[in-house]
Order: structure tokens, then sequence, then C-alpha cells
């Protein structure tokens, strides 16, 4: 077994069983995620990593209740996000942090001219901008669903509402979006 | 929907470009704090702890004061404990409800009438039909509540409607400006309390069965608010397109359904 690394179901039986090293493991292979998942929430990273490292700590207390052989994606983000959500509401007001464009990205592999590589930065800028100024169940959905590139499942356990409700919401988001992009396009 | 397929390419493009902060290495932290609280409660035995050892020790010296009889009667004498006293049972009448307004206790603001609350709002104040005229109306004002206000319609008793528990109260309707958080749910939802989506008018709404105590919306400054749902009973909620509406009593979910439907 030496060198292969562990699969989920092994680490959380282990884990289950008491070993710190193998919760260690899957905190490491998750973190990512969660801390992510937490931002979108929280719009600020130090909130994020507090309420994500508290949802772990949580989560290992909870591992007695993590059915063996589920999808730990979702167990993990419906922790990390109550966590997420209960700092938001102790905060008492929304952080003003926004979702920002990585510097220097040339998306692509074909290299665009400078003018056309500066209009199409200008437009993502435009398009994120706009998902920034959505109410917060818009924005949440769009990111969760693809910038976070979150199942239905996982978006539902991060959202805290049944599935059934994520496409319909992510649908209606995705209108209200598109009519501020048009309208942002007019007015342009 | 082709621009929406559209749109989906690019938000799925932009995935890749998104500026996320560098993810904290969280294991250690998580490890040392799970190592460091998990062994603490079985590390000591409970007679090397110094609360324990205190308590014991003062139990023990109250032991023996109580042992020693010319002690024990001058405590008894002390405490009054050798006067008998013959006790009638008294038993316990219920509370009546205290003489005043309906609502006064339940904190919902300022007692107007619905003349003034309707001039006191932006919005068009709706009331259902069927049980005639408030018995009460109160107006929360933006300096103590939501940006816009809130106004509560507090109705006593109404047949077919009980009274919910020691309120007086069988139907309270609160409308305020906003947008309901569903984000928030996952915090009414609790042993017994349950929420299903509903569409009320064409409008969407959340039937939420139970005993749910709390309610989060996102008012019209963008603050998530959160407001204590007095009655802790049933509770319809309706976004009617950018007002809130919200409907507390013990009714049923096709009752409740109903009024929301008439409101007006």
């Amino acid at each position: 077994m030496e060198g292969r690394p562990a699969d989920d179901a092994e680490l959380f039986l282990r884990a289950q069983r008491g070993s710190v090293d193998a919760y260690e493991e899957i905190v490491q292979r998750y973190q990512q995620l969660a801390f992510r998942t937490a931002y979108v929430i929280t719009r600020s990273a130090a909130e994020a990593e507090e309420s994500t490292q508290e949802a772990f700590v949580k989560a290992y207390r909870a591992l007695g209740r993590f059915r063996a052989g589920a999808e730990p994606r979702p167990w993990i983000l419906r922790i990390v996000a109550n966590e997420a959500r209960n700092r938001v509401r102790s905060a008492g007001r929304r952080q003003q942090l926004e979702l920002r464009l990585a510097e220097g990205f040339r998306p692509g592999d074909a290299a665009p001219s400078p003018e056309a590589a500066a209009i199409a930065s200008e437009e993502r800028q435009r398009l994120l901008l706009l998902i920034n100024q959505l109410d917060e169940d818009d924005r949440l959905v769009i990111s969760s669903r693809y910038f976070l590139e979150l199942s239905s499942e996982e978006t539902a356990a991060a959202l805290g509402i049944p599935e059934g409700t994520v496409k319909s919401r992510l649908s209606r988001a995705l209108a209200r979006l598109r009519a501020r992009v048009e309208e942002a396009a007019t007015s342009a | 929907m082709p621009e929406l397929s559209e749109l989906e390419q690019q938000l799925r493009a932009l995935a890749a470009e998104i500026e996320w902060p560098a993810t904290p290495a969280l294991g250690g932290a998580v490890r040392r704090r799970i190592t460091s609280t998990t062994p603490r409660s079985y590390a000591r035995p409970w007679y090397e702890r110094r609360w324990a050892m205190a308590a014991a020790a003062a139990l023990l010296i109250a032991a023996l004061l109580v042992a020693y009889t010319p002690t024990r009667n001058a405590i008894a004498d002390f405490l009054n404990l050798h006067t008998s006293i013959n006790r009638t049972n008294v038993l316990p009448t219920p509370s009546p409800l205290p003489p005043g307004p309906l609502g006064q206790r339940l904190g919902l603001g300022n007692r107007v009438t619905l003349a003034t609350a309707r001039a006191g709002v932006k919005w068009a104040i709706v009331l259902p039909s069927g049980l005639g005229q408030p018995d009460e109306v109160y107006l929360q004002n933006p300096q103590s509540g939501p940006p816009q206000g809130e106004v509560t319609l507090v109705y006593g008793s109404r047949p077919g409607i009980p009274v919910s528990g020691e309120t007086g109260v069988s139907l309270l309707i609160t409308e305020v400006r906003g947008n309901v958080s569903e984000t928030f749910f996952g915090k009414i939802i609790g042993p017994g309390t349950t929420i299903e989506e509903v569409i009320v008018g064409g409008h969407r709404g959340w039937w939420i069965s139970g005993h749910p105590h709390a309610f989060f919306f996102t008012g019209t400054d963008g603050e998530i608010r959160d407001e204590t749902l007095r009655l802790a009973t049933n509770t319809l909620i309706v976004d009617d397109g950018g007002t809130i509406v919200r409907i507390e009593g013990d009714l049923t979910k096709q009752h409740a359904l109903d009024l929301a439907t008439s409101l007006s």
C-alpha cells in the first residue's frame, strides 16, 4: 500500500477510527476548496481562513456522523459554508472585497494582439464587476457553479438550500446577469 | 437561449482568471487544535483538578459540622429551622394577559393607525380579505428597523385561527422592503421545522412549518438583517416583487396560501 495515495473513503475510515494523520491529510486535500468557498461567502480572506479552520475542527468532532461511502465534498462544504455564514452574520455587515481577475492572465494558447487582449481583458473585468454587483443570492450561486465549479449537490450544500432549488435559482441569476450585461452594452 | 449559453461559456472562461487569495496551510493548525482539545478532558483525573479538590474539602467541612450535634442545633437556630410553618397549598392560576395593546409586548415598533402607516412608508401596504381590519398596526421606523421601515398588522381573535400561545394574537402580517435571503434558511431549519418553496400569485414564497424563531432578509441597503418570528409558529413568506410579506399564525398551509393570495 505504501506509495499509493489513500482514497477519500479510506482516509475518512481511518480518521473515524482516530487517526489524526488521516484527518490532517483530509484537511490538506480539501482546504483550497473550503477556503475559497468561505471566501466567496465572507468576502474576506481573514474571515475565510478563520471560518475554514473552525469548520475543519467542527468537522473532526462530527466525523462520527459522516456516513461511510458518502461523498465528502458536500459534507465538508456544508460545514464550512455554515461557519462562514455565521461569521458574516455575527460581523453585522458584509465585507466589501470583491472577486478580481489575476493580473497578466492571458487565456488560450494563441497570443492575441495587444489591442485584442486589452479589449478581452476589459470585457472580462466588466463581467466580473457586474457579478460583484449582483445581489447576494445571485452572486453566490453563480460563483459557486462557475468559479468554484461546484456540482448541483455541492452548491446546494454550500448555499444551504435544497438541490432542486439550485437550478431555478441559477437560471434566474443568469437571466438577471444577462440583463445587466445587455444594459451595460447599450449604455456604453 | 443562445445568449445564456454564451454567457455561461464566458463565466467558465472567467473561472480560470479569478485572483483567489493564497490558500492558507491549515493542516498543522487544525491538527494542533484537535490534539490539544481532545485529550485534555481525559488527561487529568478528576481528583487532580483544583476546583474538584476545593469542592471536596468544602463538603467534608460541612459534613463534619452537621455531624456534631451542638453545631447542628446552632446552625438550625440560625436558619430558623426550628420554627414550624403551616403552609397552605396555593394552586397556580393562569396569568391573564396584561391589559393594553396586543402587540405592545412583541416589540413591533410604534402603534399607529393604518392611515399613518400608509403615509409613513413608500410601498403599498396590503391586507388579506375576509379578516376585517387589523386590530392594531405597528410601524418600525428606519432609525430602529429596516431602511424603509417595517409595518406589522396584528389580528387578535379571528374565527378559524387559534390564538398563538399566550400572546392573544392569532395572526401577524409583517411587510418590509427587501429580498429574502435563502442563504440563511439553514439557520431556520431545526428539529420539527421544515421549509417548502411555494408560488403565491406568481411570486416566490416559502412555507415554514413548525417552530421557526428567526428570519433573514437583505434590506434595501444590502445589509443582511435577522428578525425574530414573534409567534414562533407556522409562517408563510412571500417575496412580492421587492416587498417581503410574512404571515405568522397557527394556520394550515392552505389557509396561509389563501390569505396570501387574497392580499391586496
